[in-house]
């Protein structure tokens, strides 16, 4: 697998007074599907449209496979972007929609093949006479897709690619995008908002925060291992707890609890991240409890989500995220509101932040 | 009035428009038009005489007269011509105009639009007028090129049809940028980024995707500027010469010149019959064809 098939390299760019990228650096491997996820103003879009050619980046280079392609136009570069708006062209029906990228060098019979082809593998060949506005949401997505996969693209760039979705058509969709483009080999960048859109869609993706990329690596080893406290509170739910040395272990004052590492801290004062899940929570009445890795709470707030419950559980002034499986049918397995209950975790469970 | 029935008379309020100030003053002009004229005021006789009992007292002579004499006919050609080429360079130059104010930000697209605008809030007349003051002779776009040493004498810039031409697109172009501008405001830029990065470059995504688009403001702006054109008098008569005669001018000269009421009122009624119907039936075509294609 070429490593360096997609080489950013220390793109920045301005707006104006106001710096939207600070040198971005990034290798994208052949084939891989690669999330850029960040708030809004994080500065991904403007990263995605400078790949796409649409802004000229300040300082910087961008190289597809091998080419430098920074300083040419969008129709010159062997790439495509799906607009989040989709920005199918009204005037035109489905096919002619499809075919605009390949009518200027192909015949009329390859124009018919390569849209029948396109339509077959996104299942919309009965949509080929309709007409823009008489596609739904997701036959429009489906169309703006096949619209650029038509041009064989080395690299393909969606904004947003499900955000004008409904919710449970986006999660259908999420699976077909993936299987299309483990299908199809093609290297896939997309920009989202959305956390579990990028978890769910993305072998790797990077973070971006205020025009620079935090973290890049994959969505398993973001949400386990976050580096920043950013990051940590950003992906899934995030308890953070500021511990010190104390002793031989460390001390919370927040909690009022020791916790003890597998490994010695560099500073004496640090965040550490506990995920819900990893904290296992057991009724006061048959259990000892331990004076390190567990506490003893009262359940403030409580939300059944069938496959979990989620308690919110309150300790001297903090209050503690805790995600519980719901391995029995039996209903006395889940706590009331307000019971007393004792939290452990293991010490691997502790991920130290480092910044 | 119970809601239904004025319901049905609310849809049809822009019938009553149409029949109370344009088929009753078409009739009036018909009516008009095939009585026979005389000296006096009206200067036109009855249609219906009580002389003996009911006489109709109608004449179609003045109608066999316009297509018999050239002189009416090629003016009106003349109209159609001058209303062709002014409606072609105020689109050649409006649409760029209109595409730019479109897309530019929301505090300069206001400045240029008050900017086409403001030609309206001073008088029509006064600002055909600065034009022949421009153009004369001894004028200050002569003085310029005299000065320059781009001419040795004046040019005669003034009464003939060029003048006319810049006359009219001038005055009518803002007439083809507003309608223009409703249009591609609402066009999404997104689309010309789409044609781009599917391979077009800027002339192609022009032709294939900006124009297309645009289509029901070109028609709307040409039309706005062609029909009044047809029988546009006044810049004729201000910065034309003899060279050529328009519609507009003839008509005027037939109506306060030579009195003759019926005569003018044919030749009226031919011109409305002339280029109403063609447009009548190119908007019904023209609806049918973008309800089709959905713009």
């Amino acid at each position: 697998m070429d490593k360096n098939f997609l080489v950013i390299e220390n793109i920045s760019k301005t707006f104006g007074e106001n710096k939207v990228l600070e040198n971005i650096n990034l290798d994208i491997s052949k084939s891989e599907f690669f999330g850029l996820l960040g708030s809004s103003g994080s500065g991904k879009t403007t990263l995605l449209r400078i790949l796409g050619g649409f802004e000229k980046p300040d300082t910087g280079r961008v190289i597809l496979d091998g080419v430098d392609i920074t300083n040419l136009e969008p129709f010159e570069r062997p790439l495509n972007y799906m607009f989040q708006s989709y920005a199918l062209f009204p005037h035109l029906n489905v096919f002619n929609n499809l075919a605009f990228g390949i009518k200027e060098n192909s015949s009329q019979k390859e124009i018919e093949r390569n849209v029948k082809d396109i339509a077959n593998l996104l299942s919309i060949e009965n949509l080929l006479n309709r007409r823009i506005k008489q596609l739904s949401g997701g036959e429009q997505q489906r169309v703006a897709l096949g619209r650029c996969l038509i041009k064989k693209p080395k690299l393909l760039l969606l904004d947003e690619p499900l955000a004008a979705l409904d919710k449970k058509l986006r999660s259908k969709t999420q699976l077909e995008l993936t299987t299309l483009q483990k299908k199809l080999q093609i290297t896939f960048v997309f920009v989202t908002h959305d956390q579990e859109e990028a978890m769910s869609l993305s072998d790797r993706m990077a973070i971006m925060k205020n025009g620079i990329i935090l973290e890049c690596s994959s969505p398993e080893e973001i949400y386990e291992n976050p580096k920043s406290l950013y990051t940590a509170n950003f992906i899934g739910i995030a308890n953070i707890i500021e511990i010190y040395k104390k002793g031989e272990n460390y001390y919370s004052d927040d909690l009022g609890i020791n916790f003890k590492l597998n490994k010695e801290l560099k500073n004496i004062k640090t965040n550490i991240l506990l995920r819900p899940e990893k904290i296992k929570i057991q009724s006061i009445n048959n259990s000892k409890i331990s004076s390190i890795n567990s506490f003893n709470g009262e359940i403030l707030e409580k939300s059944y989500l069938g496959s979990f419950t989620r308690y919110e559980i309150k300790i001297k002034n903090k209050i503690i995220s805790v995600l519980d499986q719901n391995f029995n049918s039996n209903s006395n397995y889940n706590f009331p509101k307000g019971e007393k209950v004792i939290c452990s975790w293991e010490s691997e469970s502790i991920k130290v932040l480092e910044d | 009035m119970n809601n239904k029935l004025f319901e049905k008379y609310f849809v049809f309020s822009p019938y009553f428009w149409l029949v109370l100030f344009f088929f009753i003053p078409l009739a009036i002009i018909f009516k008009i038009s095939i009585s026979v004229s005389e000296w006096g005021m009206p200067p036109y006789q009855d249609i219906f005489l009580f002389d003996n009992g009911l006489k109709i007292n109608t004449t179609f002579e003045n109608y066999v007269y316009i297509f018999s004499d050239y002189y009416y006919i090629r003016s009106f050609v003349n109209s159609l011509i001058l209303a062709l080429i002014s409606t072609l360079f105020c689109l050649i130059i409006g649409f760029p105009l209109a595409f730019y104010i479109s897309t530019s930000n929301i505090r300069l697209r206001n400045i240029l639009l008050v900017l086409v605008v403001i030609p309206f809030w001073s008088s029509f007349l006064l600002r055909v007028y600065a034009w022949k003051i421009i153009l004369q002779n001894n004028g200050i776009l002569n003085l310029i090129l005299l000065n320059l040493g781009i001419t040795s004498e004046p040019l005669q810039l003034l009464y003939n049809q060029y003048a006319v031409i810049m006359g009219i697109v001038y005055t009518y172009l803002p007439l083809m940028i507003l309608p223009l501008y409703g249009y591609l405001n609402k066009f999404d830029l997104n689309l010309i980024d789409v044609s781009k990065d599917l391979g077009l470059n800027r002339f192609k995504t022009f032709f294939k995707v900006i124009l297309p688009l645009s289509v029901p403001g070109i028609v709307a702006g040409s039309l706005l500027v062609f029909i009044p054109v047809v029988g546009e008098f006044i810049i004729p008569e201000m910065l034309g010469g003899s060279d050529r005669l328009y519609y507009g001018k003839i008509l005027w000269e037939e109506f306060f010149v030579n009195r003759n009421w019926p005569g003018a009122s044919a030749l009226a009624f031919t011109g409305i019959i002339i280029l109403v119907l063609p447009i009548v039936i190119f908007q019904m075509l023209y609806s049918r064809w973008s309800q089709r294609n959905e713009i």
